[in-house]
């Protein structure tokens, strides 16, 4: 009863019919999904949307269409496909593999063989002899387009054993493809990570400020630290202006080099399985705190944004809190731009504007300070402004899935190509003493990508073979 | 008017002459018109490519940015494709009567549009632009061979053993034109995903993922499932003649929207390549 059970389901999830429903699906999904905001349901665009269309809103929220291709329905249809996808792969490969062992006996197929398993008889006209037969039957061949050889007394235009293989390996490279993705997304990690020109940074959860891991996506194993070791705000290749580009460097875990380049779009940093590309840059102030004696207290690094938003241009990523003498305040650090058109640009001579604030968000102090310069905080203690550079957000992420996706990607578009270009074809025909006249015995088959058919091949065969070619010339 | 601009509205003369000639050919049954119109459509290659490799010099890049270049592309590939077809096959010259119409509306169209060259943004320039470009290409070439194939077949089994039957008598019998355009399909399939694959490989290059859902990356897929129903109706159900003729006809305007509409309707990373907004 249980095997029963399983036949049927395993009889619908291989039905041509479930698999093109699942096509169809997925392909009208994803469309509907492009007409709708996707994101979170607080996100501005999905929220005015939502308020725009509020009878839609109901029946997307409801499928879940604003995250259209993580909702539960499309994931369900995706696994169901590459259900589908395999089992159609595995009744594929039978086949396959059944015309493959005709392939290959084809290939070694004799006159005998002919005699024993043939699929068209033609006459031959008293007046041919076998070489007269033999070579007209290959000349009416090749006018429908089979070049056939000569070998072992039988012509024969055969397809190599693996011109059948095409459709299977398609659609296991599809299958793979499926599973890679999926698994990948278990093992992947992708990260913003916000360095300061000659700070390093640990490539661990908290160097980030933003980190989606998948659950298998181990830390453990990652002993390595990402530095950014230069800025240039205007690099160019060439002709191409590549924009502000950073240099950085990955390291180990002993601290020692492991690779160093400039990263921008098309050219990121790729250590194993680890790939870095910029994303966003901004200023970055290195405030020293000193107390009343002038004794260095340690260093903190603000990361600062540049905003249209906001007056002065630029707003921090996140404010430092720093202990002054016992109370907790909060330094604010901007980098008032220069307007210039529609667009921002970094003054020539940069000053920062450095506010103390205390926890409740009252204004202790605050002044513009170029680099070297000292403010001094209520308890008699000093912030020094000791340096103003920029700092690169990068784009950190490390899949190990991608190598194996790329794969899947060439196995599947190389069937795809056998499928597309190369012929699926047994051909062969010989010529047989038949009493006091000869017969042309042919086997076809014709599977795919033959510019003729057996109709075809009867009637030009028998044109050539028994004359009435010839009566019709005249 | 720079001489790359008359350039292309002579190649859209060449292209406007040959649509003529081939429904006057194809309408009163004159085979010298159609292969007189093949001929045209052949001429009109050569000042398109003259005036695309003049602009290519000037503005540094190949066609592939804003949507004069991209659709002057899409064009060339077009009535290459089907000239080499109506060369090697001289009784297949007539379903220029189907593609032709939409060369001349796609080149027309793009001569409306601004012809500014645009520059490379760092996003853009890469290698991998000629090689997505180029499959994106020939799969619509192929798709609009393939819509050709259909319209010729469907037109001659509606008219049975009517008018345009006789019209259409010099085509190959119907199962041959039905088979031909299944192979293009198939040929338009295996580009459109060698594009999707060589995008999705850029795109992890250039951004760091090889596929968002980003809309235009996602009417790609869209378009690569539309034909994949196609195949499977065709292969695994058995679906032939008219049907499968229409289904070939409407699917070859998704292809069309996916390069050309959508980014123009949608808000996209990509978008840049059409002139819109580049992430």
């Amino acid at each position: 009863m249980i095997r029963r059970a399983v036949g049927r389901v395993i009889g619908f999830l291989r039905s041509t019919g479930f698999a093109i429903a699942l096509l169809a699906f997925t392909g009208v999904w994803s469309m509907v999904a492009t007409f709708v905001p996707q994101g979170d349901a607080y996100e501005p665009g999905v929220m005015a949307w939502a308020a725009a269309h509020p009878v839609a809103e109901k029946i997307t929220g409801f499928l879940g269409l604003h995250q259209a291709f993580t909702a539960p329905v499309f994931r369900v249809a995706v696994v169901a496909l590459a259900l589908s996808t395999g089992l159609c792969a595995w009744r594929r490969t039978s086949v396959a593999r059944a015309r493959a062992r005709s392939l290959r006996r084809a290939a070694m197929a004799s006159a005998e063989d002919l005699i024993a398993d043939h699929d068209l008889e033609i006459p031959c006209s008293r007046a041919l002899s076998r070489s007269e037969a033999e070579t007209r039957g290959a000349e009416a061949l090749l006018r429908l387009g089979l070049r056939t050889k000569f070998d072992h007394g039988v012509l024969a235009s055969v397809s190599p054993w693996w011109a059948v293989l095409g459709s299977p390996v398609f659609h296991w490279g599809l299958v793979a493809l499926i599973v890679v993705v999926l698994a990948g997304g278990l093992v992947r990690s992708e990260g913003l990570m916000g360095i300061a020109v000659g700070e390093t940074k640990r490539d661990a959860p908290e160097s980030y400020r933003v980190l989606e891991a998948g659950p298998l996506h181990s830390w453990k194993r990652i002993d390595r630290s990402i530095r950014v070791d230069g800025f240039e705000t205007d690099y160019q290749t060439g002709s191409i202006d590549r924009g502000p580009v950073p240099t950085v460097s990955v390291l180990d875990g002993k601290g020692q080099v492991i690779t160093t380049q400039r990263v921008y779009p098309n050219n990121p940093l790729q250590v194993g399985s680890l790939t870095i590309h910029p994303a966003e840059f901004g200023f970055a102030a290195i405030l020293t705190l000193l107390d009343k004696n002038g004794a260095d207290l340690g260093s903190q690094t603000e990361l600062i944004d540049i905003s249209q938003e906001t007056s002065s241009g630029t707003v921090p990523v996140e404010p430092l809190t720093l202990n002054d003498a016992g109370r907790q305040l909060v330094v604010a650090v901007t980098v008032p731009m220069e307007r210039s058109g529609e667009g921002l640009a970094a003054p020539q001579e940069r000053v920062a504007h450095v506010e103390v604030f205390t926890t409740d968000d009252v204004l202790v102090t605050d002044a513009m300070m170029a680099v070297g310069d000292e403010l001094m905080l209520p308890s008699g203690s000093k912030l020094r402004l000791r340096d103003l550079t920029f700092y690169s957000r990068l784009n950190v992420v490390d899949d190990p899935s991608v190598p194996l996706l790329y794969a899947a990607l060439a196995v599947a578009l190389a069937g795809l190509a056998v499928v597309v270009f190369v012929r699926q074809q047994i051909v062969l025909g010989a010529y047989v003493e038949d009493g006091d006249r000869g017969t042309f015995l042919m086997r076809l088959r014709l599977w795919k990508n033959v510019p003729t058919n057996r109709a075809e091949i009867e009637s030009e065969l028998t044109k050539a073979l028994n004359g009435q070619a010839d009566e019709e010339d005249r | 008017m720079t001489t790359e601009i008359v350039l292309m509205w002579v190649a859209l003369t060449c292209y406007v002459v040959a649509t003529a000639l081939f429904i006057f050919g194809v309408t009163f049954t004159k085979d010298t018109l159609v292969r007189r119109a093949v001929g045209a459509s052949a001429l009109g290659l050569v000042p398109q490519i003259a005036a695309l490799a003049i602009r290519w010099v000037r503005v540094g890049h190949g066609p592939y940015i804003g949507y004069y270049e991209v659709t002057n592309g899409l064009v060339l590939f077009v009535v290459a494709v089907f000239v080499l077809v109506a060369w090697r096959n001289r009784r297949l010259s007539a379903v220029g009567v189907g593609i032709m119409p939409v060369a001349v509306l796609l080149l027309g169209g793009a001569m409306l549009a601004p012809k500014g060259g645009l520059p490379l943004t760092p996003n853009l320039a890469s290698y991998w632009l000629f090689i997505h470009v180029a499959f994106a290409n020939l799969a619509f070439a192929a798709f609009v061979a393939s819509f050709g194939l259909a319209i010729a077949y469907i037109v001659r089994k509606r008219s049975a053993n009517g008018t345009w039957a006789r019209r259409l008598a010099k085509l190959p019998a119907q199962e041959v034109l039905s088979e031909l355009t299944t192979r293009f399909v198939l040929a338009g399939f295996l580009f459109w995903g060698a594009m999707i694959v060589s995008g999705a490989i850029w795109a992890n290059q250039a951004w760091g993922r090889y596929w968002g859902w980003d809309p235009i990356e996602t009417w790609s897929l869209i378009v690569w499932v539309v034909y994949a129903i196609y195949l499977h109706l065709r292969f695994t159900r058995g679906w032939a003649g008219e049907r499968l003729a229409w289904f070939a006809v409407i699917a070859m305007p998704v292809s069309l929207f996916a390069l050309l509409g959508t980014p123009i309707v949608f808000n996209s990373i990509h978008g840049g390549y059409i002139g819109g907004k580049d992430g």
